[in-house]
């Protein structure tokens, strides 16, 4: 076996009371891939994030990022080996500017300690000038510069969703989980959001995105896993998956499938 | 036997039947808005010396003056509810609404006040002075009336709730304020009726219990605290809890009393409290809706972000710098530089408050405590054992930071207004052994005879030259602060402020930013502490006592969470102007609680957030317009 993959999950599974949410998921994410996960509502695509990333500890199963096991693992433990996530729903945080709200994410790339921020030491200051540079750099191709200073929470929508991605990219992470990063964009947004991606995939990191935004998800990914009722009904490249009577069944309804 | 039972229905009697009823108007407004409603004690208090007018004064006989005394109580609370409470709900974070009751409590005792003056009352009992023997044990009279209205009470209020569509109506608050909105329950209306009915049987049960116990204008504190540690006992929410809750501390305060010393009494309740939060983290009867109270991190936050940086900030900064430098030589020596030193070591404390409630968004209730510690520290080791004040003021420091770290791990578990209720339980604990470690402290006439602050032989003796040493390190701790306020560390304490699962999400370690800001804050209230002491040559418990903790939050909301700057306004604005206008002495506690409210409620930003918003605006309109000029 060649390098690590990303991130290989086995028979993962957790339930909540009786509604087994997700049951036996597995698959696996190559180094420096886009892969999509679709499916419809309730089909647990966020719940395996939220396994992946321990805000719910699973029942069964391995999660292995590039080979290091990350069950067990707190949530910063998880984001300091280089796993970042965004939520679903926008989590931009209050009282807080544009700015600011990008600089959060890189916290763990932040070297310089209390005392020397409290004593303006001139390393202090001099990382808190490039990190500065490289936010403005990221607002600039989201086309947020213009609101740096103001409330993060003032953007609309669409604009909370791509400051996440943004403040998520400031940790220079190995791998990226977006949650629906589309949802709630308009046309000119999700255009964005697109260039945003390719730019990230250049700088080769590794992708994960929960979209149901299908024209998006079928051009920018390398690989789709679809999750039906908590399990994996299908997975491949885009144009296979477009084929797949599972997923036609999965996504137009099971009795209606006349191929 | 008889003297272990008789101690025990004194205990139950005096205080275990007020603290219940305290803790029932609790849990009654917790569980319609998931909020815990710091006045409730005041409310024991205003009924009583409401009854005191009526019975006493104006000479109605009882069954008139109780209904009217209990209705004008009522009435207090529906107006406070109708203006203060109800709309603060509306805008502010629930944390945010506890520290706005505060701001309630110390109203109503500045009402009180000025109304009733500063002089004990007791009521005459209803059923003659005599009490009567049964089995030996004596029981006063009064006793009986007691226990039939806290029958009464529950009896009501069960009825209310159980029986009644109103009741209903309550209950679906209590579970989903949204959905009982959206089933056409006026959610105000009932969240209203909820305070107002709270008010009421705190002012029932003060008229009541007032004939066996003296009470004054600042009780209500009293109230407030055995209540919110009853209930916390018993289980914030729950109506069975509540009264177990009031009817265990108020035993256990009095065994400590009868067995091993009535200085010692509330210590040794309150250590009680700190051993159930850790074994029972929500109390024996916990119950009603569980939500999340320890950050600010409901949607509702929404406040404007202030910051003065750029040439207009280090304009701004250099003038105030200049401003304090030059005033001393305008100023006549004497009660108003005095008071300007008294600023200036207050502000150090409100700082590190500052950057734990406005930076971090954690809770405090205790932050005069470790001005105590500090202050006790450096005094008695520089009166007693003669050391230098700098080595006093690092052990006061080192102390602290110990208090505080371990207080941050017992609390560590703790959530929402628990977390609130540990640092006022350790608050109250630091105040009594304050009080009762006689010796050491002097006790409540406190400790005299401290000397000034000196480095090496030079002694800081004259308010000038305090003042130039509190100036500097005002400043140095300003600057420090603000460097690390904008930078990394800042953003993290913000982050874990609003939203700790993102936070986490980006790698914070959000256990250890809580703690950080813990100990900053507790280091800086010690330093304040210690400069208290020595400018005043003398520390009593009353000066940095748990109302003391009330006043710095006041000041720091009234001068602007979260902007390092702004608390100097606050503290100034508080501490100034009972000295320039000495008529206002009288009027300072209201003013301090109305302020507190008013902020909340107008002026969320603070006095200096609001003028840098608008400075800023300003600016920003004078530039459009030179844009368009040219």
């Amino acid at each position: 076996m060649t390098a690590a993959a990303a991130l290989q999950v086995t028979g993962l599974a957790r339930a909540f009371g009786g509604l087994k949410a997700i049951d036996n998921v597995t698959f696996t994410v190559p180094d420096g891939s886009l892969t999509a996960v679709i499916g419809p509502n309730g089909a647990g695509k966020t719940t395996v994030f939220n396994l992946v990333t321990n805000l719910f500890r699973p029942d069964a199963g391995e999660i292995l990022f590039y080979g290091t096991s990350l069950i067990g693992r707190s949530p910063e433990e998880i984001a300091s080996l280089g796993l970042i996530r965004t939520f679903q729903t926008a989590r931009v945080f209050p009282g807080m500017t544009v700015l600011e709200n990008a600089l959060a994410g890189a916290h763990l790339k932040v070297h310089s300690g209390l005392f020397q921020q409290m004593l303006w030491l001139p390393s202090a200051r001099r990382e808190e000038r490039l990190l500065t540079a490289e936010a403005d750099q990221l607002l600039d191709l989201v086309g947020l510069s213009g609101f740096r200073n103001a409330a993060g929470t003032d953007l609309p929508m669409g604009g909370q969703k791509l400051l996440e991605v943004v403040r998520a990219l400031m940790a220079h992470p190995r791998l990226l989980l977006l949650d629906e990063p589309a949802a709630g964009l308009n046309d000119t947004e999700t255009e964005d959001l697109a260039e945003l991606l390719s730019a990230v995939r250049a700088a080769g990191i590794t992708v994960i995105v929960v979209e149901h935004n299908m024209s998006l998800v079928m051009s920018i990914s390398d690989q789709v896993v679809v999750l039906d009722a908590g399990a994996i009904a299908a997975s491949g490249s885009p144009a296979e998956i477009q084929k797949d009577a599972r997923v036609i069944a999965a996504y137009v309804g099971h009795g209606t499938v006349a191929v | 036997m008889n003297q272990l039972i008789q101690i025990v229905i004194n205990g139950l009697l005096q205080d275990g039947i007020v603290f219940a009823i305290v803790a029932l108007g609790f849990s009654l407004v917790f569980r319609v808005t998931g909020v815990i409603n710091l006045a409730q004690g005041a409310f024991c208090v205003l009924g009583a010396l409401l009854m005191h007018t009526f019975q006493v004064k104006l000479g109605l006989p009882i069954p008139v003056a109780l209904p009217i005394a209990a209705i004008v109580t009522a009435a207090v609370g529906l107006a406070l509810g109708a203006g203060c409470f109800v709309p603060a709900l509306g805008k502010l974070p629930n944390s945010s609404v506890l520290m706005l009751t505060t701001g309630l409590l110390t109203l109503i005792e500045g009402a009180i006040l000025i109304g009733w003056g500063s002089e004990p009352y007791q009521l005459p009992p209803y059923s003659g002075f005599a009490p009567v023997q049964i089995l030996g044990i004596r029981v006063s009279t009064q006793g009986f009336w007691i226990l039939g209205t806290v029958v009464v009470i529950i009896v009501g209020l069960w009825y209310l709730l159980a029986r009644t569509s109103v009741g209903m109506a309550l209950r679906a608050c209590a579970e989903n304020r949204l959905a009982a909105q959206l089933m056409g329950i006026d959610v105000r209306r009932m969240t209203l009726l909820s305070f107002a009915l709270a008010a009421l049987i705190g002012g029932v049960g003060g008229i009541v219990v007032a004939p066996i116990t003296s009470l004054q204008f600042d009780a209500g504190h009293f109230f407030t605290n055995f209540g919110f540690i009853a209930v916390a006992i018993g289980g914030i929410g729950s109506f069975v809890g509540s009264v177990v809750g009031g009817f265990v501390i108020g035993i256990s305060k009095q065994l400590a009393a009868g067995y091993v010393s009535s200085l010692f009494a509330n210590a040794l309740a309150l250590g009680l409290l700190l051993v159930v939060l850790i074994w029972r983290p929500h109390g024996f009867f916990a119950s009603g809706p569980a939500r999340r109270q320890d950050v600010r991190d409901e949607q509702r936050v929404y406040r404007a972000i202030v910051h003065l940086r750029g040439r207009g900030g280090l304009a701004f900064g250099l003038a105030l710098l200049a401003l304090a430098l030059a005033l001393p030589w305008f100023l006549p020596p004497g009660g108003l530089l005095s008071s300007l030193v008294i600023t200036g070591i207050l502000y150090i404390s409100v700082l590190g408050l500052d950057v734990l409630m406005g930076h971090a968004g954690q809770v405090s209730l205790g932050q005069a405590a470790f001005m105590a510690i500090g202050g006790y520290t450096a005094a008695i080791l520089a009166t007693h054992y003669g050391l230098p004040p700098l080595v006093g003021i690092a052990a006061g420091i080192v102390l602290s930071l110990i208090a505080a770290l371990v207080l941050s791990l017992v609390t560590m578990r703790l959530r929402g207004h628990y977390l609130a209720l540990a640092t006022l339980a350790f608050g109250l604990l630091v105040d009594s052994l304050a009080v009762g470690m006689m010796d050491t402290t002097g006790g409540p006439s406190g400790l005299i005879g401290i000397p000034s602050f000196s480095i090496g032989s030079f002694a800081f003796s004259t308010s000038t030259s305090m003042y130039y040493l509190v100036l500097a390190v005002v400043v140095v701790l300003v600057l420090a602060l603000m460097g690390a306020m904008n930078s990394g560390f800042g953003r993290a304490l913000k982050a874990v402020r609003t939203d700790q699962t993102a936070a986490a999400a980006l790698g914070v370690n959000v256990p250890r930013y809580k703690l950080m800001a813990a100990a900053i804050s507790s280091v800086l209230a010690s330093l304040s502490g210690s400069l208290y002491a020595f400018y005043f040559h003398f520390l009593s418990p009353e000066m940095v006592s748990t109302p003391r903790s009330f006043e710095m939050i006041a000041m720091l909301v009234v001068g602007g969470e979260g902007t390092l700057i702004g608390p100097l306004f606050g503290v100034a604005l508080l501490t100034l102007l009972p000295t320039i206008f000495q008529p206002f002495k009288e009027y300072l506690t209201l003013a301090v609680g109305a302020m507190l409210v008013a902020s909340f409620l107008w002026l969320p930003e603070g006095l200096f957030g609001t003028a840098a918003i608008w400075t800023a605006r300003l600016a920003r309109r004078l530039r459009r317009q030179r844009k368009a000029a040219s």
